[in-house]
């Protein structure tokens, strides 16, 4: 697994490298106040699901799979490995993105408390978690090239949905209330979905690599 | 002498292409020649033993062991060099090297520094950089390195220059010392199986042609230069394949000691894999 994880962390480095640059910028444009500070919620969405995705497809154009699936890692490590390395992208860079908005909270470039900066970052992974749970197993049934079609779609109706949420309610359009107890629980409920969806999704896509042939 | 690899009547079927009742032993001490024209089924052997592909019937131990009950323990014991190099192309030999130790429980550095050294692998080069020679050298540094029983080995000589194929066989040669070692090779390249292996299995549309230990076949086998006129007074039963060109004909005589004493007159040379196998192959072509 540890070979799995290296192995990946070495071929991306340079597109790696690049999303750094990215973050450097965007940060760059929210400290002149060009963009929100979400913005750099919505990099780690981006780094947690273009770089799993980078990852399969490099996998892909070397045939890595059946190598791998020759060693004693077999099947189960490849997938094992994916979503952990996938879990490790969007654990780092939420971290990385939280640091930076409490780095710019704390020398007062942005007004937000920093409780508001952790849940625009939780949000943004645990929506992240969300869509690679959705994408992964269709990367591994199909490879990275059919699948970034998949892939849009599934970003454009999720961040899309929200986004529409989000304006209707800020247009005064009257939205169904949910009860307190379900706002209150809410959070919770949508990490557990994240979490369960990506438990689900890695059991789905071990069902799909053990029947994968080489 | 224990076996490392036992496959017993081995199928699987691609609906176009079948591979069926496919069985051979691999002794532990020694080398199997896995021979076969394309597509007769050698990649798809190897590939069920290291449970690529899912058998549709069959039994496939590796030192004793059921390769898909005890698939993590088996692969551990396995060193694979297969038809090509699967190695991602920005990687350099040491960072395989770290991704594969990681990967395999014996996996032993120093020893794959060893090979990278007297392969000419230790430059920075990319594997992107590398020619089919060295990826196919780093590939079988790499199988050393993971300090297996059994080397499985798919057209892994195939490439190479005559030069480093025979470096290579001598490394095989000595991996075998150990009684507890074995190696399974499928190769194109016969005479290459005729310097080092001790047994060949010889693969024909899928189905076992011809298997047992070289020395024997080799021994037995031969190879009938004669005229039309006398190849058509021989028993055709003690043929296993004959050419009729403009010139002369050619067979593959099945049992040449047999043949010399039933038709003493005529001069029957000791055969090699090649012939065993194009004869075979062809059958009574023209």
């Amino acid at each position: 697994m540890k070979g799995l994880l290296y192995k990946d962390i070495v071929v991306l480095k340079k597109q790696i490298s690049t999303l750094l640059i990215f973050v450097v910028v965007y940060g760059g444009f929210c400290m002149a106040g060009v963009f929100d500070f979400s913005i750099i919620g919505v990099l780690v969405s981006v780094f947690g699901l273009t770089i799993p995705m980078s990852s399969v497809a490099l996998d892909d154009a070397a045939h890595w799979d059946r190598y791998a699936a020759a060693t004693p890692a077999g099947r189960k490590g490849i997938v094992a490995g994916k979503y952990l390395f996938t879990l490790l992208v969007i654990l780092v860079s939420g971290l990385a993105g939280t640091a930076i908005m409490l780095g710019m909270s704390a020398t007062g470039l942005i007004d937000n408390p920093p409780q508001e900066l952790v849940v625009v970052i939780l949000s943004c992974a645990a929506v992240t978690l969300l869509l690679d749970a959705v994408i992964l197993p269709f990367l591994l049934k199909y490879g990275a090239e059919k699948v970034r079609i998949v892939s849009m779609i599934t970003f454009v109706l999720i961040f899309g949905s929200i986004v529409l949420l989000g304006g209707l309610a800020n247009n005064g359009v009257n939205m169904p209330q949910l009860p307190g107890w379900l706002a209150a629980a809410l959070p919770a409920v949508f990490a557990l979905v994240s979490v369960g969806g990506f438990a689900l999704s890695f059991a789905v896509s071990l069902g799909i690599y053990d029947r994968k042939e080489f | 002498m224990n076996n490392a690899l036992e496959v017993s009547h081995l199928s699987k079927d691609y609906g176009a292409f079948k591979l069926e009742d496919v069985s051979f032993t691999v002794p532990g001490g020694t080398i199997m020649g896995l021979i076969g024209e394309n597509g007769a089924g050698k990649s798809t052997t190897i590939k069920c033993i290291l449970n690529l592909v899912r058998r549709d019937g069959g039994e496939i131990t590796v030192f004793g062991r059921d390769n898909r009950k005890e698939e993590r323990a088996v692969k551990g014991d396995i060193g694979v060099v297969l038809d090509e190099v699967l190695f991602h192309d920005v990687l350099r030999p040491q960072q395989v090297g770290k991704v594969l130790a990681g990967l395999y429980p014996r996996w032993d550095g120093k020893l794959f520094d060893h090979y990278l050294e007297k392969f000419g692998l230790t430059g920075k080069k990319t594997v992107k950089e590398f020619s089919r020679g060295m990826k196919m050298k780093l590939a079988i540094a790499a199988a050393f390195a993971a300090r297996p029983r059994l080397l499985i080995l798919d057209e892994a000589t195939s490439g190479l220059d005559p030069v480093v194929r025979d470096e290579i066989l001598d490394e095989f040669l000595e991996f075998i010392q150990d009684e507890d070692h074995a190696i399974l090779i499928s190769s194109h390249i016969t005479s290459d199986l005729e310097k080092a292996a001790d047994y060949i299995t010889y693969l024909h549309n899928g189905r076992v042609a011809v298997s047992g230990a070289k020395d024997e076949l080799l021994d037995t086998y031969g190879k009938l230069v004669c005229g039309r006129s006398e190849l058509e007074q021989i028993d055709r039963a003690l043929l296993a394949g004959s050419r009729v060109g403009q010139f002369g004909c050619e067979a593959l005589v099945k049992d040449r000691h047999a043949f010399a004493r039933r038709y003493p007159a005529l001069t029957v040379d000791p055969a090699t894999l090649e012939d065993i196998m194009v004869f075979t192959g062809k059958g009574d072509a023209q």
